[in-house]
Order: structure tokens, then sequence, then C-alpha cells
């Protein structure tokens, strides 16, 4: 099958099957096209592997003010010699007949020994016959002439002085056909365009590429038949902390990890019985005098199990399968692999049959479905959780396990003093890691960079 | 999560009958998250739970019973004697209440193992000490000090040569001009008298919580040696120094008796305790189905003792195992026991529907709306800056919302609005072509009870051609086909927006919003080349539930 051109390409071939050497400006001459029509249908023929541009780089002379003046007047040493033809000459009047010139042309004249000074009076000694840069000032005249066709050393004296000659570095361009453009049949089909060019990138406009997680995830968890909850950022310390059995003086709560709001602290926490049942739960178990003004004051959520656990606390449910998903917030130096606020999911299955295997197998589910199957639990320690596990994923690109949430089943300590007296079955987690490892990211502040140029090209690798 | 750092050479020795591959394929099941390893060294992370992992000798009690090399419980054999005492004075009731101590004699201490139990003195002081304000140690040789010991309090002008230096320090001076007076002086408060640990002789053996006097050093030529714990709980206390009691004894030490008396103090007696669990609810929790010999071998080998009781099973808990509060606890010893990577998992059916909830389903319309009408969705903190939030917006800033002792410079307030935050990605990305056309939904902050949270929807548009007709389309077009809802404008000013070209977005007569040409001066301060228009409104409970 014939290839189809544009107009403008096939006028240039034909042109080029003719003379097969060209310039640009050559072109526009012999097709009747504009300059920048030469140029785009170069270009095309150029990506298609038709043309050849060579560029190549050349000098070329053509004289300056002085130069052009020479040619009518003579260089300045001529006029001086001319002007002794008749005779020595007062140095004084040949100033005032040469002018600003004078200088220069005496200092060549004598070092030539054209002519002789005694005292006050200036003779012709020795008159050259054609002195050299008269030549070049000839051969150039009004044209620009390549360098190379100038004598190499006469020019390179006659470049030094002021406004004679002037170099002019000037790009050239070379159109040849490819061999395979050579034998090109042209089709004289019109209408036709060519539909294998290469066309412009146009930018979608879409969700953010970590909404999509969020989403995927969401879904994910709908289908396994969980119900979506949710929940202030900002949370007294009591159901972010207190209420899952973290003791006062734990290191987490201080100033250095949690986000506590400057000066606020909350009037109603929580029901005085559900007050009075945690503490009593705390001052047994950790040994301490519980204050109730550091359960009030305002923290921004650290985790979303406290939306959890506060739900949990309202509702006492026998059974229940609940998620939510959101923002927290750690006081943390940003880096690559830390932000100060970012999105968890957690989710909770109550019921008095549910089990630790139960809660692995919701967890081996979910990865399946978001596409990791290599995983396996490890112990590992929450203050809220007995037992407590964690999942490893094996993250083929970097070739390493890697933690990604954290489950457990909530203490008695924690369910009791809120009326919850069935197990409970948590767990969470970061989402950022996942669509990490779905975008193939290794900085996780790239989701929150806003850069268009990415957020118009993101796309999923896994 | 602490760190320790240990050998495998000497974990295996320590350990018996062990490979290194075994070791370290088995640490994960302890809970021992293994940090990074360079031949023979490897550093591990614990949790706080366990401190007895803060050493090898803990961490080979526990690594000796998952191998089944030696399981059960680890019995503290401390020998009765009347020789060590330690009188406690009244006057340290108010600053430092209780004092418990124990002698451990003829131990070998290499630098090794002097190094072991220095990391493991930090670590307490920091986990279960609470940066030693519940509970701080001292550990002395035992051979530099004159038995019985006083703990009463000093003036802060007492002199001694404490640790690490060469000559006598005021109490003053050492809390002045030490690094570990300055960091932990706090603990004591301003109080005029001081907790102080003298013997017979009345030479000073510790100034706690703070530091030891330099004449009880421990050096790889002690071999016998006084531990002491101080403390503001009596309880916690001891269960610190049962720790260090059973890390000495499986070092090699034997144990004696220190008797403490007055003010409320007594002498220590690190004893187990008893607890039982049912088979049900081992089995109940753990989805499994084990007998209760079974689960009576899973407990010794978390080094616990169990034996048949009835239907159910005692435990005897060593005093060191302080974290296990109940039942629970114990069923997680025999997970561990019965090992983790033996635990199948199960997918049990759902007998519930799951149910997105209706907030997060209308804002995922909401944003294929506005995908629709050819905007990009961005993201940004809610955690942001003032300079963000109001100086470059020329906004009020006297409500604002902040966070104390934020570590980021960019993250101290809440935002109150989402339109500042788009106008900075705009400045970041003036060399990506146009039009620029974001939006974002989240949630914005202001005060009230004591904070009201609120869902915000903001879009802005940026190119050659922008102005107030395109981007009220906008707003139109997405709310009717979004939420059905009409939108009004009505003039009003904003310092945000031009003059003139600025209107509030109405729905049923009620403001819930604005819209209109962002202002030249802010775009300017952008350093944004071209027009920009935007709108913000507040998705109240009511428009969210509508649908």
């Amino acid at each position: 099958m014939s290839q189809v051109f544009h107009d403008i390409e096939k006028k240039i071939i034909s042109s080029l099957k003719e003379n097969s050497k060209q310039s640009p400006e050559s072109l526009e001459k012999s097709t009747n096209l504009s300059p920048d029509q030469i140029r785009r249908g170069i270009e095309w023929l150029k990506l298609k592997d038709l043309a050849i541009v060579n560029e190549s780089k050349t000098s070329l002379i053509s004289l300056g003010k002085n130069g052009l003046e020479s040619i009518e007047k003579g260089l300045p040493e001529r006029q001086l010699l001319n002007s002794l033809k008749n005779g020595p000459k007062k140095l004084s009047d040949l100033q005032k007949q040469l002018g600003p010139v004078f200088g220069p042309a005496m200092g060549l004249a004598r070092k030539n020994n054209w002519v002789k000074a005694d005292s006050d009076s200036i003779s012709l000694n020795n008159e050259p016959a054609e002195i050299p840069a008269e030549k070049i000032i000839k051969q150039i005249g009004k044209e620009k002439i390549p360098k190379e066709k100038i004598d190499a050393s006469e020019l390179s004296v006659l470049l030094k002085r002021p406004d004679f000659v002037i170099e002019d570095i000037v790009k050239t361009k070379e159109i040849t056909l490819s061999d395979s453009a050579k034998t090109l049949e042209l089709s004289d089909s019109s209408g036709a365009i060519d539909v294998e060019a290469k066309v412009p990138q146009v930018f979608v406009a879409r969700t953010h590429p970590l909404k999509d997680t969020i989403d995927e995830i969401r879904e994910i968890f709908v289908t396994l038949g969980f119900s979506e909850i949710n929940g202030n950022m900002t949370q007294s310390s009591f159901w972010n902390f207190d209420a899952l059995f973290t003791p006062q003086d734990h290191p987490a709560r201080e100033l250095q990890d949690t986000f506590y709001l400057d000066g606020i602290s909350a009037k109603k926490i929580a029901t005085p019985e559900q007050i009075r049942k945690v503490s009593d739960s705390h001052k047994k178990n950790w040994r301490y005098q519980w204050d109730i003004n550091e359960a009030r004051k305002m923290v921004l959520r650290t985790h979303t199990t406290c939306v959890t656990i506060k739900h949990l606390a309202e509702t006492k449910p026998d059974e229940a399968r609940v998620f939510s998903l959101g923002r927290v917030f750690r006081n943390e130096k940003v880096s690559y692999k830390h932000l100060v606020e970012f999105n968890q999911i957690e989710g909770v299955v109550v019921g008095k049959n549910a089990t630790l295997r139960d809660l692995m197998g919701i967890q081996r589910e979910f990865y399946k479905r978001i596409g990791i199957t290599k995983i396996k639990f490890w112990p590992t320690f929450f203050p809220y959780t007995e037992p407590s596990l964690q999942t490893m994923v094996y993250n083929e690109r970097l070739g390493k396990w890697v933690e990604l949430f954290g489950m457990g089943i909530f203490r008695p300590e924690v369910t009791k003093p809120l009326g919850i007296t069935k197990p409970v079955l948590a767990w969470g987690g970061g989402i950022e890691r996942i669509a990490m490892l779905k975008y193939g990211l290794d900085d996780v502040r790239e989701f929150y960079n806003n850069n268009l140029n990415w957020l118009r090209s993101a796309s999923k690798c896994q | 999560m602490p760190v320790v750092e240990l050998s495998y050479s000497r974990l295996q020795k320590l350990i018996g009958k062990s490979s290194k591959k075994q070791i370290s394929d088995s640490l994960p099941f302890l809970g021992l998250d293994i940090e990074s390893e360079d031949k023979d060294l490897v550093r591990i992370e614990y949790s706080p739970n366990r401190p007895d992992y803060s050493t090898d000798f803990g961490i080979a009690l526990g690594m000796q019973g998952l191998l089944g090399i030696k399981t059960g419980a680890i019995k503290l054999k401390i020998k009765k004697s009347k020789q060590y005492s330690i009188n406690v004075k009244s006057d340290v009731a108010k600053i430092r209440p209780f004092v418990t101590g124990i002698v451990a004699k003829n131990g070998k201490i290499d630098d090794k193992t002097i190094k072991q139990l220095m990391a493991m003195q930090e670590d307490l002081h920091f986990g279960i000490g609470r940066k030693r304000k519940k509970s701080s140690i001292g550990i002395h040789d035992l051979d530099k000090i004159s038995f019985p010991l006083t703990y009463s309090t000093t003036s802060r002008n007492d002199k001694f040569i404490p640790l690490n230096s060469e000559k006598e320090l005021t109490i003053t001076q050492i809390l002045e001009s030490t690094d570990v007076g300055k960091d932990y002086g706090q603990i004591l408060g301003n109080s005029s008298k001081m907790p102080i640990i003298t013997d017979s002789k009345n030479q000073t053996v510790s100034f706690p919580p703070i530091i030891n006097a330099a004449v009880t050093t421990v050096t790889t030529k002690t071999k016998n040696l006084f531990v002491e714990v101080t403390g503001i709980n009596k309880a916690d206390a001891e269960d610190m120094l049962s720790v260090v009691a059973t890390i000495l004894q499986s070092a090699g030490f034997s144990l004696e008796e220190v008797k403490i008396s007055g003010s409320k103090n007594s002498t220590p007696k690190l004893e187990s305790k008893k607890m039982t669990v049912s088979t049900t609810l081992v089995n109940q929790i753990l989805g499994l189905n084990l007998n209760s010999s079974k689960i009576i071998s899973c407990l010794k080998k978390s080094r616990l003792d169990a034996s048949l009781k009835g239907k159910d099973i005692l435990c005897i808990i060593p005093a060191y195992r302080f974290d296990i509060f109940g039942p629970m606890d114990l069923v997680e010893e025999v997970a561990l026991g019965y090992g983790i990577q033996n635990l199948e998992p199960a997918l049990s059916p759902s007998q519930t529907i799951g149910q997105t909830n209706h907030v997060s389903q209308n804002l995922k319309f909401l944003s294929q709306v506005m995908v629709g009408l050819g905007y990009l969705e961005a993201l940004n903190s809610s955690l942001t800056s003032k300079r963000v939030l109001y100086e470059m917006t020329n906004r009020n800033s006297s409500k604002i919302i902040s966070v104390r002792d934020s570590k980021s410079q960019e993250h101290t307030i809440l935002r109150d609005s989402i339109l500042p935050g788009l106008l900075e990605n705009l400045s970041k990305n003036i060399h990506e072509s146009y039009p620029q056309k974001i939006f974002e939904t989240g949630s914005v902050f202001s005060e009230g009870n004591p904070i009201d949270e609120k869902i915000s929807f903001s879009g802005i548009s940026a190119h050659q051609d922008a102005n107030f007709t395109e981007i009220k389309s906008v707003l139109q077009s997405g709310l009717k086909t979004g939420f059905d809802l009409e939108i009004q404008t009505k003039t009003t000013s904003h310092p945000t927006f031009e003059d003139g070209r600025c209107a509030s977005v109405l729905v049923n007569n009620k403001t819930i919003g604005i819209i209109g040409e962002i202002n030249s001066q802010i775009i300017e301060n952008y350093k944004i080349r071209v027009p920009v228009v935007g709108f913000e409104i507040s998705l109240s409970d009511s428009i969210l539930k509508s649908v």
C-alpha cells in the first residue's frame, strides 16, 4: 500500500527528486510554498525517515563601513601614498587632508618603508603596486563570500582593522531525500490524510490517583459486607487514646508525636458512665492518677480507630462489620516516606464467633483483591489489641517484605468499660503505602504535590 | 519501637542447639522485627510491652521456648539474706517514696555483657520508667558499698563524685552542668530536699533518678552487683526490678535478697502470679480446636507454666511478665507458642450487607461530574500554613486553629478554606500548559463546640480567557447535575476576589459560598500570568444527604 502524503510533503519530495540537494530557501522557490510550510513539511518527512537534513555552519565575509569606503577612495595608506605622488608634504597638511585615518595609514607606510620622514616633511620612498588588502577588498566587493575562498593570512590581518570586513556565521540546511524516499511512488489520491502520523498530546481531566485507590479499597470492603462510617478528624484525647487503653503518660501521647489543638479542650467528651468506667480501667491496670483534663485535650486523630470505637460504644452491636476511612495525623518530619497527614482505613468485625483466623482471612482476601498475593503474618504489639498481628507483603519492585496493615482483637480492657460484650476484630493501615505500590512511587509526597504534569499523566502500574 | 543490637554468635551460645538461620527465621515469630543485619550483628526492634527483650539474655529465654529447647517459666532463685538492707526515711515520701533492690553475685562481666546491661537500663528508663519519672535503676559494684544503706533526702549543697566525673560536685552543680542532670532534673521539681542513697560509712551510693556515685562504677573486674530501683509507685518499681533480676539470673548471677524497710517500703517478693484461662476461650478466639494438653505445651513454649485445673488451665506467670493483664493475654501466649505461621487464615461468610456512606458516595459522584466538566482533582493537606491560607490571599486570620509544636512549618494550622490551597497549586505549575482547571473537596474547620468540621468544595480555572461567566456556568452545571440544585448569585465583595467580579452563591436564598474572578494582585503574588476564576461552597449535611 502506498503511503499517504500531505500536499506539502508531495511538493517537497517532487522538487528534491529533480534537484537532490536543496536549502529550505531554494525549496521555497521551487515549490512555491511558504517558509512555514517548508519548515513543517521537512519536519514531517524527517520523522518518517524520508528526508535527511544536514545542518552546517558557513562563515561569510562581507565589507564593513570602512571597507566599502575604500572601494571608492582606496585604503587609507593608498590615499596617503597618492597624495605624496606630487612631491613631499608637510605632516600637518597630511593630517588635515586625511583626517582620522592618517595615523594608521602613516604607521603602515613607515613600517613597509613606503615613505620617508625628515623632520617636518614626508616624502614617497617606494610605491607598492597592489597591497594584499586591496586585492581582498576588490575580491569581496559588495558580495558575501565564503571565508575559505579568501587568502586566510591576509584576511586575518584585515579582520584586525576596524570595520573593514565583517564575518557572519550562517547556519545552512541542506535537504536530501533518504534512500527509501528516492524510490517512492507518490499517489495522487486527494482528500486522504496521513493516519499514521503522530498527533499532539491532549490531557484528560481525571480524579486524583490516590482518590482512585481509596475508592477501590472502599469498594472492596463494601463487597466483603462492610458498611462505611465516618467521624471527625478533630477528636478528644478520650476517644483517640483513653478509650483505647493508652495510658496518659504513654509516649505516643506526647506533643512530639501527636498534634494537639492549641488551647482547645472539649467540654463534653463522653457519658459520665463511659468516663467513669474507662478511667477505672486505667487506674486499676496502669496504676496512676487518671486526669480528666488530659482526656479533654483536643487532638488531630492519630488513627481512625477513634471513630470505630466511638461507633461501637454508641451502638454496642452483637454483630457488625463496619469500616472508616479518612485522614489521620502524626507530628512527623515530612520526608519521602512520612507525611504529617495521610489516609487510613480501619475496619472491625463484631460477632460472638469472630476469630483471629477470620481476621487473617479478611486480610488475605483484601490483599488478593488489590493484587497482592504474597503475604504473611507476624506477631506484634498494639496497646489496644490482644492478640496483635501485622501483615507483611512482598514488594516485587523492592525485592523485600514490607509491613502493611496492623490488626488484632480489641482488649477486654477496651471493650468492657464501653459495654461492648462480643469479640471485636480490628485492623487498619495507611492507604498511601498501597497507592505507592500501585503507581510505582518511591516518594509519598508526590500524592499531595499536585504537580499537574504528574496528575495529567499518572497511570496505574499494577 | 525500641531497638536492641546483638550478635548472632553470642545469641547462639545463650540459646544452645540452634543455627543462625533458625534464629533469624524465628525472631519475627517472637514479635521481634529485624531492622538490619550486618554479618554477625543484628539490630532488632522489640515491642515496648516486653522490656525483657531489651537484652540478648531475655531474647535467648524467649527463643529457647519457641524452639522447644527449654520451656516453662523462668523461676527466680533468690537467696534469703540478712546481710543487705536499705532503711527508708520518711522524708523521701513527698519526692520519690519507694526504693527496692537486689544483690547479684558471682557473675562474669565482659564488655559485651556491660553493653547489654547498659542498653537494658536505658530502654527500661525510657519505656516502663517513662523517662525515669515512674521508676529508675542504679547498678553498682556491690563490693564498694558498706551495708546497711539509707534512702533519705539531702540538701542541694551536698557533694559527691558522680559517675564519669573526677571531682566532687554539689547536687545543684550536677543538675545544672551534667547532661543527665539537665535531662532529668525536672523530675525532682524545685524541692530543696533531694533523694539520696548513702551507705553505712555515709558515702553516697546514688542520687536517684539522676546518677550513681563514681565509686560504685561497674567494670569488667566487677564480680558482684547491687541493683536499686527507685520510683513513685511501689508496684512499678518492683516490676522493673523483676526484669533486671530475671536478666541477671539468666546472665549467670546468683541472686540475694535485699531487705527494705521504713516509710511504707518493704522487701520485694518478685513472686509469680496465677491466672486461669479456659480452653473454650482459647479456641473461640483463635478459631482452633486445641485440646488442653496442646494449649499447655504452647503456653510452656511461651515460657509460662501451665497445668490443667478442672476444665480450665492454670498458668503461673513470672513477675517480669507484667504485660499479662488477663486471659486474653494468655490467649496470645498460646498463639505465639502455637506459632503464628501455623495459623491458617479462614474466611467466614459475611452475615451483613455492605454499604457505602452516603457522604462519600455523593462526593464521588460530584468528582465524576467535575471531571466531566474538564477539571482535574487535586488533594491538599488540611493542616496547612498561615502563609498559604491567609497572607497570600488577603484573608482575615483572626480565628485560626493551630496545632502545638509542629515539626513542619508548612503544617501548623487547620484550613478553614480550600481555595487558597488550589491557588498555591497553580503557582507551582506555571510552567505547565494552560488551561489549568482543578477542584478539590474536603474538610474545613472552624471554632465551635469545640470544632466544626464541614465539607467544602472548590474549583478554579486559569487561562487567558478565564472569566466570571465561565466559572458560574461550571458551578451551575456541576451542582445541577450533582445535587439537582439551582444557584443564584448576588453581588458581594471578598478580599480574595476582584471588586465588581465577585458574588455570593445562594441556594434557596441561603448563602452557601462565593464565586468570582481572583483579585489581580493575588494572582500577581502567586506569579501566575493568566486570569484565574474560582468558587468555593460549603456542602452542608442537608445538601449531601439530599440525594
